[in-house]
């Protein structure tokens, strides 16, 4: 009887060590890859510094109310990151303006329906 | 006129109505001459109907759970031959496959996929394409808790021995501890496959109380304080990070838990598909269809071994009471952890999110976030609870191939 308790201390202490070895191990791991590829990342970025873009072909841009600024800077801002696909920590929206090139709407809505099929 | 009587005399007996009121010898609670066994087995699998439906208990599992329970007790419905699996008392049973293909009904031939570990392992393919890493990429320390969790595993491994399982039945009901269903299931089948019905469903049954059990627990062991912790913003995650982890993940657990690989390998192949973005289409198969039609097998048949002979015997109730102690202590272990990087890192990190390693994702996660949110409801803990939770998966797969592992030796 006593001799099944042994067995489950012995089961139980190799079981809980090896759970904790294993994922500190990962856990090491993860440290080093991200040592790692955080270094890669900034030798590959070094040489074409971030610049910020100050206008991007975004159509909506109304006049600002003082409330709805905020907001408008988070559209624009993730707007231009979903385009150039990096994260919106790299650059900050400092200034924009409408671009609509001075084409007529209905221009526009052709042009953006072709785009679309 | 005799054919006729003979004739109806002959359907009649070959009825299920005739079977309960004229059980065979080794029927189970046989009492005046009526097989109670059966209509209990048939009333407690409604009930686990009404509570998927009514009460919403992880309604996708239990729901195909209690109906494979409802079809296997069916009296005559040979559907399901758990002697197949199991034997019949013999020390060494070895399985024959023969058999089974030959005389086994639908279930018997559906179960083979849990029996030979087929669909614990593709569910874990699906959730791997479902979940998101970058919380445990970002702070790698979570995986720690993760570990941490896994402490009432083996604390219910222990009361299940004192309880007199045997020590392949207490791995079985320990694992329940890691809040992981198929985890519980690939281990149960192996090592104790007669208490595959009471397992799964209590597994099953107190990941859906997570919301219920895990509360109370969090609020005694951390002070007001510790829950008002709110924590850094994560770090963004890289792609080619996210691409690396499942690979290196798969590697290390491989080289020091072989037994484990069936799961992480499914896990992590099932996140490289979706992480590579290129193979969209197997990473939706894996996420929705294939997922939907392992978890309707795989429920419908580990149900359908809830025999009365297996099934209404005093062990059920000591799986059930062991379970919930597996699970409070998990949630302990990861809380106690969780307090201790509180102090080592100058409260920087809230305790709450200790209570996540338990793997249930992601309703573990949501717990921690709630009951942050309460404290102070501008704290947002749910991201910072993810890496824990899915932490606490690695750690309950891993958990699982020490066991499956030492089962071999001892």
């Amino acid at each position: 009887m006593t001799n099944i308790f042994v067995q489950g201390g012995v089961v139980a202490v190799i079981g809980i060590c090896t759970v904790f070895v294993v994922l500190a191990i990962l856990w090491g791991t993860l440290e080093l890859m991200r040592v790692f590829f955080t270094k890669a990342e900034k030798k590959a970025k070094e040489p074409t510094p971030v610049a910020a873009p100050a206008a991007t072909p975004v159509p909506a841009a109304p006049v600002p109310v003082a409330s709805e600024e905020e907001e408008l800077i988070a559209v624009l801002t993730a707007a231009v990151a979903a385009c150039l696909g990096q994260p919106a920590s790299r650059f900050n929206i400092k200034n924009y303006r409408r671009v609509d090139g001075g084409a007529p709407v209905w221009n526009r809505t052709a042009r953006r329906d072709n785009l679309i099929g | 006129m005799s054919l006729l009587l003979d004739g109806i005399t002959s359907f009649i007996s070959n009825t299920g109505l005739s079977k309960i009121f004229t059980p065979s010898a080794d029927a189970a609670l046989v009492f005046a001459g009526v097989d109670f066994g059966t209509i209990i087995m048939l009333v407690v699998a409604c009930f686990l109907i009404y509570l998927a439906i009514g009460k919403q208990f992880e309604p996708l599992l239990l729901l195909p759970i209690s109906f494979g329970m409802l079809l296997a007790n069916l009296p005559l419905s040979n559907l399901m031959h758990n002697v197949l699996f199991v034997g019949s008392g013999e020390e060494h049973f070895v399985m024959d496959f023969g058999e089974i293909l030959h005389n086994g009904g639908l279930l018997d031939l559906l179960y083979l996929g849990v029996k030979l570990g087929i669909y614990p392992s593709l569910i874990f393919l699906g959730i791997g394409a479902m979940t998101d890493f970058s919380p445990l990429i970002a702070n790698p320390k979570s995986l720690l808790l993760g570990a941490a969790a896994q402490l009432g595993v083996f604390v219910a491994f222990f009361g299940a021995l004192f309880l007199g399982f045997s020590i392949y039945e207490a791995m079985a009901i320990g694992i329940i501890g890691g809040a992981d269903g198929p985890t519980a299931i690939l281990v149960t089948k192996t090592l104790a496959p007669k208490l595959l019905p009471a397992i799964a469903i209590a597994a099953y049954s107190y990941m859906a109380l997570i919301p219920i059990i895990q509360p109370p627990i969090m609020k005694a062991l951390t002070t007001k304080k510790e829950r008002l912790v709110k924590m850094e913003q994560l770090r963004p995650v890289s792609r080619i990070e996210r691409l690396v982890f499942p690979i290196v993940v798969t590697v290390v657990v491989a080289l020091i838990v072989p037994d484990a690989v069936p799961l992480v390998g499914c896990l992590m192949l099932g996140n490289l598909i979706k992480e590579s973005g290129v193979a969209d289409r197997l990473s939706k198969t894996a996420q929705n269809e294939l997922m939907n039609i392992v978890t309707i097998f795989l429920g419908v048949t580990v149900g359908a071994t809830a025999s009365a002979d297996t099934f209404l015997q005093p062990e059920t109730l000591f799986i059930v009471v062991l379970g919930l102690i597996a699970f409070s202590i998990s949630t302990a272990g990861g809380l106690m952890l969780g307090k201790l990087m509180y102090v080592l890192t100058k409260g920087k990190v809230n305790p709450l999110i200790g209570a996540a390693g338990v793997s249930a994702v992601p309703m573990a996660a949501r717990v921690a976030q709630t009951v942050g949110q309460k404290e102070d409801p501008s704290n947002f803990l749910l991201m910072h609870a993810m890496g824990p939770n899915v932490a606490g998966v690695i750690g309950s797969a891993v958990a699982a191939g020490v066991f499956l592992a030492l089962a071999k030796v001892l």
